[in-house]
């Protein structure tokens, strides 16, 4: 009790909370400690309190006893005064007794003795019942009572301590979120239940068939309207790699959005040709594309607005003809494209085919899978209510309706998906999940697919025809040209047996097949598929097939019907069924034999070329892609996945369009509104993430000298390089090629100095008409014949062995003055897709700046090949001084503030607000000339890069100014031209790297 | 592991013969986890009334440690010193609670029976300690205790003679018994105010 003062404030009361329920001292002598004692402790004083109120009846000497007969020795009047007083003090609970008396009892009473043990069980029990520690209640039992689920279940504890336990959890802060428990575990398991609330949850975000499968074992996200397996849970970077180059890599791409174009053949061509042009490639209209023998990829623009205003890029197929050359023929086209793009591009076909009236009764077609149930439930619940079991009739009555929803569930039905042209006759219609896309990648998809699908078996006459579902197969199967095909493409499936590497095929073509189901020779365990090369002996019919691809006739497929695939989705024998009849087999484990029952599928398989540009690696990551009717995805997947194939997921995706060096969709197309937006997206959650860190913990991007390190800049990118091009054009027509760039350089600085002088005012008006020819925008060069002249000038030493290896692209066109302008003249502010793979060391990453080195760095590298680079020297920082008076007026503002009233500070805080935006290591404002800013001048920006584990060696994809890459080109020595330098955007050291431009 | 180790060497200790004075060092045992303690439960016994209300912790405490000098010597004081303390007393029942270590509670229990007198301001009241309880923790003394005095509320009960007094006891015995709930309730109101 002594120490207690000595005690800090803190200390005491906790010393205090935990004694107090303890008794303390009872004690008469000392009266300090025991009116403490009462303060203090409320336990110890109780009791007192309590007797205090109680009536004494013991007012008369009757009821007292001799429990204890002593003899009393004489008391001493001091001590008995002492004593006394301290009676008075403890508020006389004695004083009944004793108070007839002034003398000290010769006697014990009984009532008082009672009383005083009363008392003292009293604080006992309190002492013993109450926990005196801060710990729970579940802590006070000895380990061998605790239970793991007492923590949670109050039950479990034993009885005495359940309802401090119940008390204890009601206190508990964290308690347990409320889960909207408006059913049982069970009845939430319950599959009909279950499916309502699959329903319910793919409102809002679209669903994949393989949503399920893949929630289970991939990160999702939500992007674009969907849900999306971002990348799998398991660590498996460099497994999905290995897939890719030397297995199978599975992918569901039936996010890609698909349009469909239905008219004549010319109609659909004409309104076209508009948003394509032949200089980026072949168009809609390219032979083999348009006989329905080979899928076709291109960029769509807006009508007639070629090379700018981009839209996407997009995959198309047509479908074959029955008759060839017959054009009166209505034809179907199919355009694959990305659902970012879709919203755009559907706006322009449309305007383009002067599609304006909406088709109602294709509407129709997809609604009654929900509706109808919930309008027969409701009709029924009348005459329902008088049963006792109503509810499980209820569910009983339902349970046939309820249905997964297959394909897009977001849709709004009221909303159109079809239009129709008054006067062309093109019938566009949105198919966006209506068909799946899957897509195998590596040599290993050909042992797949040929192990995972059987062609579907035809229907011979004499079989019983009444009670199957597919009537469609048995229709077609009565007419022998059909048959006769359909065991030519079976015939031309199987070959494929017999080829390596689905490279060898070639690129995009098209096999069309009815195939059965696939989980009837689902195998029992998973298994890897490997190619059996000796099956395939017949080499002259392979070689066949690589040379000249699949005819055209195999290339039908009744996919392209859309009653027939709505009778297959419709079809479909669940897996529920397919199991039991499996159960049911004679002998287990045998094969399922349905007959004519079995499902007939169509699908269609599509060749996906690979690496098709540069010189290397040529074909690395083809595959082929498999369209299926809807409702058929995870029937397809799991036979794919039990041949061994592995799964990626968005990221995978995104690595296999980095090692094919192949733009990804709508990252690396920063000309159109979707890749615009994917960018502003993309600096937003990077600003948010870089300020979540402390200013200590994050690199000033000011101090390294990168003005963006969260997007680029191309517009300013592209000016700049344009403002530049037009400052030296003037002086360097007059002077000799050899000195031009020195000058050049001066002019620059010159301009740089005075953005807004004389000179480069006339410039621009000189050159106003090719701005006006061309229009402000920027664009990205997709010119094949340009893009192939930059890269043969890309190439190092032109005079070497690669001269004689391209001598067709030598003989183009030699890097000169007037090549150049001629090119800037048509593309003043373009930007250049560019690979670069670095010569020594160092990893790129997104937003990488591409510099042009300078004189003295081509020095160094000459002397050391080991050279790793320049640094960057360190810039100052204008900003942190602004930083830190913003802050300190802030902080005096606050303390006026406090001082002052409130109407006084809302005048000062109106210049903070405005200044808000500042933050400690970005540069705020609008940015300076970013060529400029550096020591080395910007030529670009990097959008995709790596350490490539197919080179092994960093690796990057970007894109640069049109003009910048000229002009390096052209001052460049012959020895060293390609060479540029990357720095990241949190480094000050530079790297060489070889630009290469691949067509 | 620790736990059962612990568990075992207090078994020992317990089975120790009460007899022999087995002294240790200190910290043998102190080092584990906590320092051990027991609790000795006495009663003072005294034909005076004025002795039992005379008492207080420091006149009682000084009283302990001068006897266990006198028993024990320097040595035996000095052993005893260490966490010796006086928890809980009532002057009312003469109860008494004294703590000490664990090692030397031996030299505390046998130093008690020689006190025979308690001395207040220049005054010695005859009297003796009896020893009720031996504990480990205070908890398991509050409980014996409980269970010692409702024994001794029933004994005078049974012994008493007249009405009054019987009905006097057995008020104060179920008001000990059932006092949870009212407490509860005043508790409360008291924190409540607090």
């Amino acid at each position: 009790m002594a120490q207690i003062p000595q005690m800090s404030n803190a200390k005491e009361r906790k010393h205090a909370k935990k004694m107090r329920n303890q008794p303390t001292n009872v004690t008469l002598s000392s009266g300090f400690v025991a009116d403490r004692g009462v303060k203090h402790h409320n336990g110890g004083g109780k009791p007192f309190q309590a007797q205090k109120q109680e009536p004494h009846p013991g007012t008369s000497r009757q009821w007292q006893t001799r429990v204890n007969p002593h003899s009393l020795p004489d008391p001493d009047v001091s001590e008995q005064s002492s004593s006394k007083v301290m009676f008075r003090k403890k508020g006389g609970w004695k004083a009944g007794p004793e108070g007839t008396s002034q003398e000290i009892p010769k006697y014990i009473t009984a009532s008082t003795f009672a009383q005083a043990r009363a008392a003292e069980i009293r604080a006992m029990l309190k002492a013993v019942t109450q926990k005196s520690s801060n710990s729970l209640v579940f802590q006070t039992l000895p380990r061998h009572m605790r239970r793991r689920a007492m923590s949670h279940n109050v039950k479990r504890l034993p009885r005495r301590l359940q309802e401090i336990a119940q008390k204890e959890a009601e206190k508990a802060v964290h308690q347990k979120k409320e889960h909207s428990k408006n059913k049982c575990h069970k009845a939430r398991r319950c599959h009909m239940n279950r499916t309502l609330e699959f329903n319910r949850r793919q409102k809002k975000n679209i669903w994949l068939e393989t949503h399920i499968w893949h929630a289970k074992r991939f990160h999702m996200v939500k992007k674009w309207g969907y849900c999306l397996g971002e990348r799998p849970t398991v660590k498996s970077h460099r497994a999905c790699y290995r897939a890719m180059t030397n297995r199978c890599l599975l992918q569901d791409l039936s996010y890609y959005c698909c349009l469909e174009l239905k008219g004549k053949e010319e109609e659909i061509l004409k309104a076209l040709s508009g948003m394509c042009s032949i200089d980026t490639g072949l168009t809609f209209a390219a032979v083999h594309c348009l006989s329905g023998k080979r899928q076709g990829s291109l960029v769509l623009y807006r009508a007639n607005k070629y090379p700018r205003e981009t839209l996407g890029p997009v995959t198309f197929i047509w479908k074959s003809q029955r008759t060839p050359g017959d054009t009166s023929e209505s034809r179907q086209l199919w355009i694959w494209l990305h659902p970012t793009l879709k919203q755009d591009i559907l706006e322009e076909i449309k305007a383009v085919c002067q599609c304006v009236e909406p088709i109602k009764s294709v509407v129709c077609i997809t609604d009654p899978l929900l509706t109808p149930s919930q309008e027969k439930s409701q009709t029924e619940l009348p005459d329902e209510k008088i049963g006792k079991k109503r509810k499980r009739k209820d569910d009983r009555e339902n349970a046939q309706p309820i249905k997964k929803i297959i394909g897009d569930g977001t849709r709004d039905p009221s909303l159109p998906y079809s239009w129709i042209s008054p006067a062309t006759g093109i019938i566009i219609s949105d198919l966006t999940m209506e068909i799946n896309r899957f897509r195998l990648i590596g040599p290993l998809s050909h042992s797949i697919l040929i192990e995972a699908i059987k062609a579907a078996s035809v229907h011979t006459v004499g079989e019983d025809t009444e009670e199957t579902p597919h009537h469609w197969w048995i229709e077609t199967c009565k007419d022998p040209d059909s048959v006769s095909l359909h065991y030519r493409q079976e015939a031309v499936f199987e070959l494929l047996g017999g080829i390596t590497s689905p490279a060898e095929v070639p690129t995009g073509t098209i096999l069309g097949l009815t195939v059965g189901d696939p989980r009837i020779n689902l195998p029992p365990k998973k298994s890897k598929a490997l190619p059996n090369p000796e099956k395939c002996q017949d080499n002259e019919k392979v070689r066949q097939l690589l040379l000249e691809g699949v005819p055209v006739e195999c290339t039908h497929s009744f996919i392209w019907n859309q009653d027939i695939c709505k009778s297959v989705t419709e079809n479909k024998i669940s897996d529920q069924d397919l199991n039991r009849m499996r159960s049911e087999l004679l002998v287990p484990g045998s094969q399922l034999i349905l007959g004519p029952h079995e499902s007939k599928i169509p699908i269609l398989l599509i060749q996906q070329p690979g690496k098709v540009t540069g010189e290397d690696r040529l074909g690395w990551g083809s595959g082929w892609d498999v369209l299926l009717p809807k409702g058929w995805g995870m029937a397809f997947w799991i036979p794919f996945i039990y041949r061994g194939a592995r799964v990626g997921g968005l990221k995978q995706s995104a690595v296999h369009s980095q090692y094919k060096r192949s733009p990804s969709v709508p990252g690396d197309f920063p000309d159109c509104p979707a890749g615009m937006l994917f960018a502003e997206e993309q600096a937003k959650n990077l600003l948010e993430k870089y300020k979540r860190r402390p200013p200590a913990k994050r690199p000033n991007y000011v101090k390294l000298g990168t003005l963006a390190p969260f997007f680029c800049p191309w517009e300013q990118l592209t000016q700049d390089w344009e403002l530049r091009g037009q400052a030296h054009e003037e002086p360097s027509v007059a002077s000799s090629p050899n000195d031009h760039p020195r000058k050049a350089e001066e002019v620059m600085n010159a301009g740089c100095q005075e953005p807004v002088g004389p000179e480069s005012i006339t410039d621009q008006e000189a050159s106003e008409n090719h701005v006006a020819a061309t229009g402000s925008q920027l664009c990205v060069l997709r010119s094949r014949k340009l893009l192939k002249q930059l890269s043969a000038w890309c190439g190092p030493s032109s005079e070497d062995s690669r001269a004689a290896r391209r001598a067709p692209c030598r003989a183009q066109q030699g890097l000169t003055r007037e090549a150049c302008l001629s090119i800037l003249g048509h593309f003043p502010r373009a930007l250049v897709w560019v690979s670069l793979s670095l010569l020594s060391r160092g990893s790129p990453e997104p937003h990488t700046m591409i510099c042009i080195p300078a004189k003295e760095d081509f020095l160094q590298l000459c002397k050391d090949w080991r050279y790793c680079g320049p640094q960057e020297s360190k810039h100052s920082d204008p900003f942190k001084n602004k930083i830190l008076k913003q802050k300190e007026k802030k902080k005096r503002e606050k303390r006026q503030k406090l001082g002052h009233t409130s109407s006084h500070g809302l005048a000062g805080e109106e210049p903070v607000a405005g200044q808000e935006a500042l933050t400690l290591g970005l540069w705020s404002g609008p940015l300076p000339r970013v060529t400029l800013h550096c020591s080395r001048t910007l030529l670009g920006f990097v959008t995709q890069g790596d350490f490539s584990m197919a080179v092994g060696c960093g690796e990057a994809l970007g894109f640069v100014s049109l003009t910048g890459l000229l002009d390096m080109l052209s001052s460049q020595p012959a020895a060293q031209r390609g060479l540029v330098l990357l720095r990241p955007p949190a480094s000050l050291q530079y790297r060489f790297a070889r630009i290469a431009i691949e067509v | 592991m620790a736990e059962r180790l612990r568990k075992q060497a207090s078994h020992w200790q317990r089975a120790e013969p009460t007899s022999v004075l087995h002294i240790e060092p200190e910290g043998a045992e102190a080092a584990m986890v906590r320092f051990k303690h027991r609790y000795l439960l006495c009663e003072l016994v005294s034909d005076d009334p004025r002795c039992r209300l005379s008492l207080d912790d420091r006149v009682l405490s000084s009283l302990v440690r001068d006897t266990i000098a006198r028993v024990h010597g320097t040595f035996g004081a000095a052993a005893c010193s260490i966490g010796f303390a006086v928890r809980y007393l009532n002057a009312y029942t003469g109860i008494v609670l004294l703590r000490c270590r664990k090692e030397f509670y031996q030299l505390v229990w046998s130093a008690l029976p020689f006190i025979t007198y308690l001395e207040n301001k220049g005054h010695r009241y005859p009297c003796f300690f009896n020893t009720l309880h031996v504990g480990g923790t205070i908890r398991t003394c509050q409980k014996f205790l409980i269970q010692y005095n409702r024994r001794q509320l029933l004994i005078l009960l049974q012994n008493c003679t007249n009405e009054g007094e019987r009905e006097a006891i057995q008020k104060s015995v179920t008001r000990s018994c059932l006092l949870e709930e009212e407490e509860e309730s005043s508790e409360e109101a008291a924190e409540a105010m607090e």
